[in-house]
């Protein structure tokens, strides 16, 4: 193994890190979210997931408004943020997230939030580790999850590859759109995968996620065929409208079976994820769907 | 598979409730006929009082004035054990209660009689634990018991003998009718602590084999020695008369079983009617031969020991999984016992407790233990005294009974230890899933090695039994019996605030003047200030202690748990005499408050002496408007590193203050002769001591309830559970002995545990509890949906049960205030 100091040092754009989760691997695990993603799922839960700049949201509900605060208003020379009829905070999402990154820390409420932060491996690693007496007991360990967190290649490896020097189990969960030379390095360093199959229908595929479906099932096929120990749970988000069919999960299913040492779990679709779009000044497209 | 949306994911415990409501019959009704037969004839009725405990009690003490108080004592336990109504109830297996049908509580004018006149008008009204009584036994208390003890209680004596400035913190009124909250003395409205006998002596020997070595002793003692005649005689007559007492009292039962039997028509119930009358006829008098008898005679011991006294939340049952279980394998064995029939009787057991309800006649006690708090803990699991595991088949079994019947009688208290066997663990977390908060875990890794270095031997300290809401007790070395100071240290942080005076009581110089905090400049004028109050408060405590030790032994006496005792035995001493040789006396105080404080302390540390963003005056102003219109000042105060989250800049903090009391409790303790140590145990009391403290520093507004044990402020966790057992352990001061229990709560919604993998992770966080050497936690699952739907609509959710503070109640049993603290403590699932 090499270069461990500059793999401590490297840095990527982390969104949030979730410790006490337990849906994502075995065990009691800690999740590091990286931010960006190829995808653009249509019911997508972590919004805040896909861009790989940090951004800016505003969560309204919390604000306390210029009447009791307005704080962020008065220490902004700029016009990045100003304020409406009754008080509350809008934002102007063209500025940098720099001059964000200021009044984020002004606020007292968390209402400002920027989503995406510049970590080295080494803080996450000792973030991580703060739970490592749970994982030794229940087999648990760190997930990158994402966004597709092999986007952010590098810092992804050295995360795994520090993970693994500290003897913690690593999982990473993959939407398959990735180049098969960043997942064959990434594999090197993982204890098991999770691997997101959404639909085995090229056009649906396409017309949900924006993205096609057969790189994905190639980086599937050679992921069998060159690391055949790894241990891979397929997930498949049930998605109302889109692949809640018993024929289509039973397609999936088929395919799955024929593959060793694979596991299928069907994740049931949230709406958790509803009230960031709004954070971030965007629309949840699903919304029209789901009231079809 | 099917597509579930997260929140329809329901305990075992909210679908029965759905299925109730609906009008489905329980899946395991039938199983459990007999008893669910005899849960419907008191379910959901108000308790009610019965005098006659109180009156068969007074009329013998009027009539032995100048006695020894132990022989007095036993002279009234005869007196009742032969006058008391005696009862068998339909349905029923065992004999012996202690009141009238229905759900019941009883008197113990000795104690705190001075509050019978008034508190007969009160009870029914009282918002906490309301209890009723009829008009003709109200009469009776009023005439007959009140005007004896009017000058004569423990209570009245205790309010006496307070000097002028304990008082102060301890009473509001002269009568010391009225608690200040501040240092509340919880020794007028219990006799004792909680406290588990050694029961199975009495299964080993029964009463006559006592009464023989109480007669064997009277015999040798010295006929010249004036110290054997005018102490050791009086406890061992006493000893003989209460164990006729005893005995007498399972007779009377043989014999009204014997009369029913005989206009008894159905053959099988006649049958049974007979049964009971051999098994009464013969124990608690004589060992028990078998499974059955086992059961009736434990039964009777615990209720003679609840009509003998009011031991604190109740007697508990100690090691019910190891003392039964010689008994249980001989009977199966043998062919004599199925599990179903020992799951009928131990049931039997169960709703006979259930019907017992303690009542606190104080306001104070009512609001410390609402919903009817109960703590009789059966104590299952752990080790054998050879320190090896001593889970059994019988252990299983307790463990089925509260999933099948889930009753929340009895406290059931699970213990853990490193090589708790996978299958033992597994269906504990099974289980806590249940969703009816039981058990609770107490962690074997951090109560036995303490145990051994306050002073006993790795046997007694293998052996210990859960005893009340977190404590562990060592029946045959454990002395100590006073109750103990509750503390509210947010009270001491006011004061701070406010030059040693609070907002509550305005213009009465309390605690002591710190100076001015607006001119503090420095975090360390701050720090010391609050470290003058905090040991002002323990001075008062401690002195209120030391009286309390002294004058308890002139009030009380409990000739049958001494009997129970092989130190009270061997030195002829009564249990509630202070200094017992060989004894070790293991006393507490509690920390009420703790993360209020913490998270106080930190936001004043950081934002008033670290990034200055923050006058003192600031927040001054804040608190005495209770934040109204400054909500800023709020939300930037809240924004501090809060305890809870595995900070350690509030941890450290937290351990500090933990320090100091462990400092002060190390100096002295030893002047009462006891560990006098502290503890982190609420019961319901965070609620009405939040109600005397101002606005808080940590956004808490006035008068709403403080944080509760060790478990984080309201909603100030949001890290997740794995970061407040860290913050547990992370706070404590191992290297010290001077510690007693830590209560901690953690809430999970059902989704979060779904299914065998989420058993497999409440499992391996049970494993890491026990690891991080916590010594107690909790956990209720359920969803908030559930509690809100409850709170709006009380009659479909009389049968839902919650976990409060080491014991379970039915949530519609409590107060709006504990509600509403239930609902807002911080539910953990996860997120993505």
């Amino acid at each position: 193994m090499s270069n461990d100091n500059s793999d401590g040092k490297r840095v990527g754009v982390v969104f949030n890190i979730q410790r006490f989760s337990v849906h994502d691997g075995p065990g009691i695990r800690t999740v590091v979210f990286l931010k960006g993603c190829s995808m653009r799922c249509r019911w997508c839960s972590n919004p805040e997931s896909q861009n790989k700049e940090p951004e800016i949201a505003y969560n309204i509900h919390r604000c306390l408004g210029v009447r009791h605060c307005g704080r962020c208003i008065e220490s902004c020379t700029d016009n990045a943020v100003f304020c409406d009829e009754n008080g509350m905070i809008l934002i102007n999402r063209s500025y940098s997230s720099d001059i964000f990154r200021e009044l984020v820390e002004i606020c007292p409420t968390k209402s400002l939030i920027l989503y995406g932060k510049t970590q080295c491996v080494d803080e996450i690693i000792s973030i991580v580790e703060q739970d490592s007496v749970f994982y030794f007991r229940s087999g648990g360990g760190i997930t990158l999850s994402g966004g597709e967190p092999l986007l952010q290649r590098e810092f992804a490896v050295s995360l795994l590859r520090k993970a693994k020097q500290h003897r913690i189990d690593t999982v990473v969960e993959t939407c398959g759109f990735i180049s098969w030379e960043t997942l064959r390095e990434a594999c090197t360093y993982m204890n098991r995968i999770l691997f997101d199959i959404k639909t085995l229908d090229p056009v649906k595929h396409e017309e949900y996620t924006k993205t096609p479906l057969e790189p994905i099932l190639d980086n599937f096929n050679k992921l069998k065929e060159t690391y055949p120990e790894l241990p891979i749970s397929v997930r498949t988000p049930v998605v109302p409208g889109f692949n809640d069919s018993p024929e289509e999960i039973r397609r999936i299913t088929e395919f799955v079976q024929k593959y060793k040492d694979t596991t299928h779990e069907l994740l049931p679709y949230h709406r958790f994820g509803s009230q960031k779009y709004s954070f971030l000044g965007r629309k949840d497209e699903m919304q029209k769907y789901l009231h079809k | 598979m099917s597509v579930t949306a997260i929140s329809d994911i329901l305990s075992p415990h909210e679908q029965r409730l759905l299925n109730k409501q609906q009008g489905k019959e329980d899946r395991f009704h039938e199983k459990h006929q007999r008893v669910s037969d005899i849960l419907k004839s008191f379910d959901g009725l108000r308790p009610k009082i019965d005098v006659e405990r109180a009156k068969y009690f007074t009329l013998s003490m009027s009539q032995t004035e100048g006695e020894p108080l132990v022989l007095r004592w036993a002279k009234a336990m005869y007196n009742i054990a032969a006058n008391i109504t005696v009862y068998i109830d339909e349905h029923q297996l065992l004999a012996g209660r202690v009141g009238h049908q229905g759900r019941y509580g009883i008197l113990y004018p000795e104690l705190d009689g001075d509050f019978l006149d008034s508190a007969i008008k009160e009870l029914p009204k009282r918002k906490e634990s309301p209890f009723t009584i009829s008009d003709k036994d109200a009469f009776i208390v009023v005439e007959e018991i009140a005007p004896y003890w009017k000058g004569k209680t423990y209570h009245e004596a205790l309010n006496a003998a307070l000097p002028k400035n304990v008082h102060k913190l301890t009473y509001d009124d002269p009568n010391g009718l009225i608690s200040r909250f501040i240092v509340n003395e919880t020794s007028s409205f219990r006799s004792s602590i909680q406290w588990v006998h050694d029961y199975e002596k009495i299964l080993k020997r029964g009463f006559n084999g006592i009464k023989a070595e109480a007669q064997a002793k009277l015999d040798a003692l010295d006929i010249d020695s004036p110290l054997d005649s005018c102490e050791k005689r009086p406890f061992y007559e006493a000893v003989i008369l209460v164990s006729e007492s005893v005995i007498l009292w399972a007779k009377r039962h043989a014999e009204l079983a014997r009369q029913l039997a005989e206009t008894e028509t159905n053959p099988q119930r006649k049958k049974e009617l007979l049964k009971i009358a051999d098994n009464c006829e013969h124990v608690p008098a004589e060992p028990a031969r078998n499974f059955y008898e086992a059961v009736q005679s434990q039964w009777f011991v615990q209720m003679f020991s609840r009509l003998e006294q009011k031991t604190g939340t109740i007697i508990s049952n100690g090691r019910m999984d190891q003392y039964f279980y010689r008994f249980y394998k001989e009977d199966k064995e043998s062919g004599q016992l199925t599990d179903e029939k020992a799951l009928e009787l131990l049931e039997c057991m169960w709703v006979g407790m259930a019907q017992f309800v303690d009542l606190y006649i104080s306001p104070a006690g009512g609001a410390f233990n609402e919903g009817y708090a109960h703590w009789e803990a059966v104590t299952i699991g752990g080790q054998t005294p050879e320190g090896r595991d001593a889970v059994n088949e019988l252990t299983y079994l307790f463990l089925k009974s509260k999933r099948e019947f889930p009753l929340h009688y009895p406290d059931l208290a699970a213990r853990i230890h490193t090589l708790s066997p996978e299958r033992y663990l597994w269906e504990v977390a099974e289980t806590i899933k249940d969703g009816s908060g039981f058990p609770k875990l107490i962690n074997d890794e951090e109560v036995v090695p303490l145990y051994v270095s306050k002073g006993a031997s790795f046997e007694e300290a293998y052996d210990y039994a859960v005893s009340g809401c977190t404590e562990a007790r060592m029946p045959n070395r454990d002395t100590y019996t006073s109750g103990g100071a509750y503390i509210n240290f947010a009270a001491a942080l006011e004061m701070v605030l406010y030059n040693g005076r609070m907002k509550k009581y305005s213009g009465q110089d309390l605690g002591i003047q710190t100076g001015d905090v607006t001119k503090f400049t420095l975090w360390e004028h701050f720090w010391e200030a609050y470290k003058k109050q905090h040991r002002f408060l323990l001075r008062t405590a401690f002195i209120q202690q030391y009286l309390i030790i002294k004058l308890r032994q002139e009030h009380f006496a409990q000739p049958m748990g001494s009997s129970l005792h092989n130190l009270c035995m061997k030195y002829a001493l009564d249990l509630h005499t202070p200094q017992i040789p060989e004894g070790i006396n293991l006393g507490y105080f509690e920390y009420i408050g703790y993360g209020t404080v913490i998270d106080s302390l930190s936001a004043v540390k950081k934002l008033v002496f670290e990034e200055k963003k923050l006058t003192m005056q600031e927040i001054l102003d804040a608190l005495d408007c209770n934040f109204e219109g400054k909500e800023y000042i709020r939300a930037l105060l809240q924004s501090a590193p809060c305890y809870g989250n595995n900070d350690l800049y509030a941890d450290e903090i937290a351990r500090d203050i933990d320090f100091l009391s462990v400092e002060y409790g190390k100096k002295y303790s030893v002047e009462l002769g006891i560990h006098n140590d502290v503890r982190y145990v609420p019961f319901t009391s965070h609620v009405p001591f939040g109600k005397v403290v101002s606005a808080t520093p940590n956004g808490r507004r006035a008068w709403t309830p403080l944080s509760d044990g060790t478990s984080a402020s309201h909603g100030a966790d949001v890290t997740g559970p794995t970061a407040i057992l860290l913050s547990n352990y992370m706070t404590k001061n191992y290297g010290y002995r001077e510690r007693a229990a830590r209560m901690l709560n953690i809430k999970f919604t059902p989704k979060s545990l779904e299914g065998d993998e989420g058993t497999r992770k409440l499992v391996a966080f049970i494993h890491t509890f026990c690891d991080l050497k916590l010594w107690h936690v909790q956990f209720n699952v359920v969803n908030k949906e559930t509690l809100l739907a409850a709170q709006k609509n009380p009659e479909l959710y009389r049968g839902l049960i919650v976990r409060i503070a080491g014991y379970s109640a039915y949530f519609t049993d409590l107060s709006p205030d504990l509600q509403n603290d239930l609902i807002a403590r911080t539910a953990h699932g996860t997120l993505n």
